[in-house]
């Protein structure tokens, strides 16, 4: 059927995860970017090295999307319940809480002050997972039980009651503000001391992409190292295509499609069969298992947090990222989660920029310099300086660049970034005759 | 458990301590009941609950310090004593603080008329964070002490003994719940329960429903600050406005919903039912396996009880459920 | 049609994409070029192309010279003639309000540097990233500074900078922990940190050695003690001394609030716990926000005590509060710098390079830490090496950095036992003071060391993280 890529000749064409060619194309190359992206291979031209993505083998920005990969899969599991289901939780933090101490027990060092029993990540990954879904399901009939708004600060509830567990498990948790050496994400058969695969150190390429090299050696320069930043994105990335994959599937089964017949019409959806009761308790038991396994994955990733890390604030940048992302659709979440932490590192780029424009004086400089302040006897609305300083300091500025942001956006587009990427392909559908 | 918590408490200790724990939460509950006024009457306008009230209470709060300490106006102007020009130059810094809750509405929130509430939540969250970021530059390094004519002053009757202040909240918001009971029968009152009823229905009846959005922000918006005020004063924080005011909000968070999220009665019996609570747990619950800090989370567990019983609250009205 | 029209906006994101990188690739090859072709051979852009190596860190042995330039790798820029330091600083989260006056010390310090000549030419810059307290934040701001900077001006919380700690110690790189925990003094965790500063612990010896002595010669033969603190290292260090020294000096704490200041909660039972103790002496470990709470909620019910607590517990906004009276007769402050406006030396020139910043008593702690890096940056010059790893290396051989009277001197050779800090500034609240346009602390301990601080011997942190 080609050049009609929406008319379906089966059913089963139209429920496939990638229905066209186009689709399977592009999400091959995305596949085939993210492998690239932390291997920092370069080009020799002359004397100078091209990197045509080398910006992001940057081991700072892989750290960064290493939290995009890690805040994905928790949003995915909060895209199932809130998205799809229609459940509106502000308790996420707590079932990643759970997933991570689950995860500090089983894996934690064997005869510390801490609770570990020291087993392998193929064990405590998915018994974060599953800890939290049972936990999950604890929570599942208040939601029976309550509806909406009155759901939200319930679970709301939920992260301060969890708070005040982490806060006295001292033998788990460490206690507040101290915390606890979490297990690293580094593979092993069982407790040997050599990882089977190692994550967190530097050392040599892989040979998984030697087949690289060979194809592309006679151009580019594949290095023979890999960083441990490298190797940690490229865990995570493997295993959020993996969860993209669970999530996306689970919007065509039977279930996937009760939990959307329930969000948009409740009474209806049980009318036709679809337990009300039964529904939001797997729900709440798939979205807290996401939530289990990306608690864990950060604090492996970290190597040690603090009770506080999950708290509120956690919870909220969850809620963010599915709805600044577009509720309800994977790539819209995956795309919030990029918003969330790539954006402010694009406004300190920025604001760096700006101090060094101010500084450098010049025409652009000169007018910024009216609201800019560059000392302490200078006054200005924004300041250059970090620390006590007339006007907001960059640090500052950075926040509140980034809570408009948020509020711009959604007074743009309410239907998140999804929306926006909705104009933006309808536009290029109809060019040139779009209006 | 609020019942049994008192029953035994009145048994096995001192008067001193009952009646402390009484004042105590009576005056912790009457902030918790301005807080979830303001919240009541954003939400009973605009269905929606505003993240950003705490910061507003904050902002609030800290104009107060600035108009009362700093500038002292307009009060210093008037002349008069110190206590009645402390107090006018509050009164304009909670009349500003709501002049920005009707701003913030006509920039942020009235764009998003008919859009899903959940993104008119999330609005609340952007605004927050832009708030609270400016207002903590606002205060700076230090606390910022308000100023007020309070002091450290102690009221005794009897067993009874209130600081000037605790009771100065008590008496304040007894006043503004009647003014707000009132303002609910008023001419405006009666279009906004036309309008978070049915916002078409309001329009088509000629009500402005983009000014009613307008008037519940700004007095929610000044509630919160009267809230900011009394949360910042001795005893209980007499350092002033700090970064922590802004947070003060979200405790009030059980009492709204205790009592229903679109009742006024409901969020004045929700915050003192929470107060007094949470006032008990921290006089009597101190059993060490409770665990350190119990009484902060007794508010959200009163909370949990009554919804399993009552899922919408106390007194908010129950949605009508259609296919 | 439809595929070639999907094919475009795949060409325009590709080329959006394409954009985007080849800005950054610029953008990082002018600050690599500069250091490729720069004086010395060993100078390479490690930090861009992923194929070089990391300079070793080796002296120059060329030099028989004082002043030849030394070795460098990452964050020194010879041709440019600039030093970049990272600064992990919590601007905007629970100590923004704390650690803001930290930084404008930093600030003002190295401006005043640079103004005269910089170190030995080179221009220092901070680049300042905000962890807004989050571990997750540090771990990762951490990694964007390693590549760009020589060492860490500072590195604000306990937990945070030992969650990068092991990542210091592999890659080589000093920093300054904006924390006074007492797991510092521990070598095998200071190995690349430089410890400043008389740790919680040992402060708390101090004081409440200080404050019995006080309530002795006032009349009260066996004073009783009370404590209470916020959670975590910084609180629990600080409990640990306190136990440790009522202990010493035999006097019963009658109520142990260990970790019972918790933010964001009503403190109202704290204050309980301690007025329903009866105790003499209240020893209290937390900031200045809940410090006036807890002693608010307090003295609401009639409770007269001596009262301590840590250095972060004081704010001048105190004696603008109600609580002025009452602190004034009930409170005894200390902190390891001496206030502002002390006529020492070391801060008649913090002042006169803070000119006309609002006064506050943390802007001391700032210079301290910035002075500790000149310091390392100038030994490390004078040696020849100035890699991540020689300053490190440098710094570790530091002895008799002085503060010209503002702070006690420091000294990174020797014994941990030996070279730990012990002595605290003692002050009162003073109105008078703060009324004159200070902050209201007057000094009336310049040095103060309590025979139980003098005597203890670190085996270890007073409280394992």
């Amino acid at each position: 059927m080609r050049g009609r890529p929406h008319l379906y000749v089966s059913y089963e064409s139209e429920q496939s995860l990638l229905p066209t060619w186009t689709q399977r194309v592009m999400v091959g190359l995305l596949v085939f970017l993210l492998v690239l992206i932390p291997l920092q291979g370069g080009i020799e031209i002359g004397d100078r090295l091209y990197q045509p993505v080398g910006f992001l083998g940057d081991n700072a920005w892989l750290k960064i999307l290493s939290r995009v990969a890690i805040f994905g899969i928790g949003a995915l599991g909060l895209n199932i319940l809130t998205g799809l289901a229609g459940q509106v939780s502000l308790g996420h933090a707590f079932f990643m809480g759970i997933g991570a101490y689950t995860a500090a027990v089983l894996g934690g060092e064997v005869g510390k002050a801490h609770w570990g029993l020291g087993l392998p990540i193929w064990i405590w990954l998915p018994a974060a997972g599953l800890v939290a879904a049972l936990v999950g399901m604890l929570v599942a009939p208040t939601a029976v039980k309550v509806r909406g708004l009155y759901l939200a600060i319930v679970t709301l509830g939920l992260v301060f009651i969890g708070e005040h567990l982490f806060r006295n498990l001292t033998s788990i948790t460490g206690g507040s503000q101290s915390g606890r050496k979490f297990p690293s994400l580094d593979f092993r058969l069982w407790k040997e001391e050599e990882p089977f695969l190692a994550f967190t150190s530097d050392g040599p390429m892989w040979p998984v992409f030697n087949w690289l090299d060979w194809l592309f050696g006679p151009w580019i320069n594949f290095p023979a190292e890999m960083s441990e930043e490298a190797k940690t994105y490229l865990a995570l990335a493997a295993l959020l295509v993996v969860v993209v994959v669970l999530a996306k599937n689970l919007q065509r089964t039977r279930i996937g499609r009760a939990f959307m017949a329930l969000r948009d019409r409740d009474i209806a959806a049980e009318v036709m069969g679809v337990p009300d009761a039964k529904t939001k308790f797997e729900a709440f038991a798939l979205s807290s298992f996401y939530a289990g396994i990306a608690g864990a994955l950060l604090v492996a990733f970290i190597g040690r947090a603090i009770p506080e890390q999950f708290n509120l604030l956690l919870s909220v940048q969850f809620v963010v990222i599915v709805l600044i992302g577009g509720a309800g659709t994977v790539a819209g979440t995956l795309m919030g989660s990029v918003f969330v932490f790539v954006f402010p590192r694009l406004v300190q780029d920025f604001s760096g920029w700006l101090t060094e424009t101010v500084e450098s004086g010049g025409v652009i400089g000169s007018i910024a310099d009216v609201f800019v302040s560059t000392g302490l006897d200078d006054p200005g609305l924004v300041s250059t300086l970090e620390g006590v300083s007339p006007g907001l300091n960059v640090s500052q500025l950075n926040v509140v660049i980034y809570g408009l942001l948020i509020i711009g956006f959604l007074i743009f587009e309410p239907l998140g970034l999804y929306g926006i990427w909705l104009r933006v392909r309808n536009y290029w559908k109809g060019w040139p005759f779009s209006y | 458990m609020s019942l049994l918590i008192l029953a035994q408490a009145a048994a096995d200790s001192g008067v001193d301590k009952f009646v402390g724990a009484i004042t105590n939460g009576l005056s912790l509950g009457a902030i918790y009941a301005l807080l979830a006024l303001g919240f009541v009457i954003i939400f009973k306008a605009t269905q929606v609950i505003s993240f950003a009230h705490g910061a507003v209470a904050a902002l609030g709060a800290y104009l107060v310090a600035y108009f009362a300490t700093v500038l002292n106006f307009p009060g210093g102007a008037l002349g008069g004593p110190a206590w009645l020009q402390w107090t006018v130059s509050a009164v304009f810094a909670v009349l500003a603080t709501a002049v920005v809750g009707l701003v913030l509405e006509r920039v942020a929130i009235r764009p998003m008329i008919g859009e899903p509430i959940f993104s008119i939540a999330m609005v609340t969250i952007g605004l927050d964070i832009v708030i609270r970021t400016i207002t903590n530059d606002f205060i700076s390094t230090d606390p910022r002490p308000l100023g007020d004519p309070f002091g450290t002053n102690i009221w005794e009757a009897g067993p009874i003994s209130m600081a000037y202040s605790e009771v100065a909240t008590i008496i304040v918001t007894i006043v503004l719940v009647l003014a707000i009971a009132w303002f609910f029968r008023s001419r405006i009152g009666v279009a906004m329960r036309a309008t978070a009823f049915d916002q078409e229905a309001a329009m088509a009846q000629g009500i402005s429903v983009g000014r009613i959005f307008a008037i519940a922000w700004a007095i929610g918006a000044g509630l919160a600050a009267v809230a900011g005020i009394f949360s910042s004063v001795f005893p209980r924080a007499s350092q002033g406005v700090s970064a922590e005011t802004a947070f003060f909000a979200f405790r009030a968070f059980p009492a709204i919903i205790l009592g229903g999220l679109d009742s006024v009665p409901g969020a004045v019996v929700g915050g003192f039912v929470i107060g007094l609570a949470e006032s008990f747990a921290g006089k009597y619950m101190t059993w060490s396996g409770f665990g350190v800090g119990f009484s902060g989370i007794v508010p959200y567990l009163v909370m949990m009880l009554v919804l399993l019983v009552r899922p919408y609250g106390l007194f908010g009205t129950e949605e009508i459920r259609r296919v | 049609m439809k595929v070639s029209r999907k094919l475009l906006v795949l060409l325009f994101v590709l080329g959006l994409i394409a954009a985007a990188c080849g800005g950054d690739d610029t953008a990082e090859t002018t600050t690599a070029a500069p250091s490729d072709d720069g004086g010395t051979t060993e100078t390479t852009a490690a930090m861009d192309d992923g194929d070089t190596t990391e300079t070793t860190a080796a002296p120059s042995d060329d030099g028989g010279e004082d002043m030849a330039p030394p070795v460098v790798d990452v964050g020194i820029d010879l041709d440019a003639g600039t030093i970049k330091i990272g600064m992990l600083s919590d601007l905007t989260g629970a100590f923004g309000p704390l650690v803001t006056p930290i930084v404008a010390g930093h600030e003002a310090y190295w401006a005043s540097v640079n103004a005269n000549g910089g170190i030995n030419g080179l221009q220092v810059e901070l680049v300042i990233r905000d962890t807004v307290y989050d571990v997750t934040n540090h771990v990762t701001l951490y990694e964007e500074l390693k590549d760009q900077v020589v060492a860490i001006g500072h590195s604000t919380g306990s937990p945070h900078t030992l969650a990068i700690n092991e990542d210091l110690q592999s890659d080589g790189i000093l920093a300054i922990p904006l924390t006074w925990y007492s797991g510092w003094t521990d070598p095998d965790i200071n190995a690349n940190l430089l410890p400043h500063g008389t740790p919680y612990c040992i402060e708390a010896m101090n004081m409440i050695e200080y404050i019995t002595d006080v309530a002795k010669e006032t009349g009260i033969a066996n004073p009783t003690l009370a404590i209470a603190s916020f959670p975590g290292d910084y609180g629990l260090d600080s409990m640990a001394g306190a136990k440790l020294a009522a202990e010493a000096l035999g006097i019963e704490i009658v109520h142990d609030g260990s970790g019972t200041i918790i933010p964001g909660q009503d403190q109202l039972p704290v204050a309980d716990a301690i007025t329903g103790s009866g105790a003499d002496l209240v020893w209290i470990t937390a900031n200045a926000t809940f410090f006036g709470e807890v002693y608010g909620g307090a003295i609401a019910s009639g409770f007269e005590a001596l009262w301590s607590g840590a250095g972060p517990n004081w704010s001048p906004a105190l004696l603008d509060s109600p609580l002025a009276d009452a602190l004034q007769r009930d409170y005894y402050g200390t902190f390891y710098l001496s206030p502002w406006g002390s006529d020492s030396e070391g801060m008649q020139e913090l002042m006169a390079i803070m000119g006309d910043a609002p006064p506050t008593d943390f802007y001391g702690e700032g210079f301290v830490e910035a002075k500790i890096m000149h310091e390392a940056l100038l030994k490390a010059y004078e040696l020849g090496d100035m890699t991540q790893a020689g300053v490190t290396a440098a710094a570790k051989s530091l002895e008799g950095i002085d503060f010209g009277g503002m702070a006690p001197s420091e000294t990174y050779v020797g014994e941990p036992n030996d070279i730990v800090q012990r002595e605290s500034m003692v002050f009162r609240p003073d109105a008078a003071l703060r009324a004159a346009g200070g902050t209201g602390t007057l000094m009336i301990e310049a040095a103060y060391t309590s025979p139980t601080a003098a005597s203890f011997v670190f085996e270890g942190a007073c409280f394992e993280l």
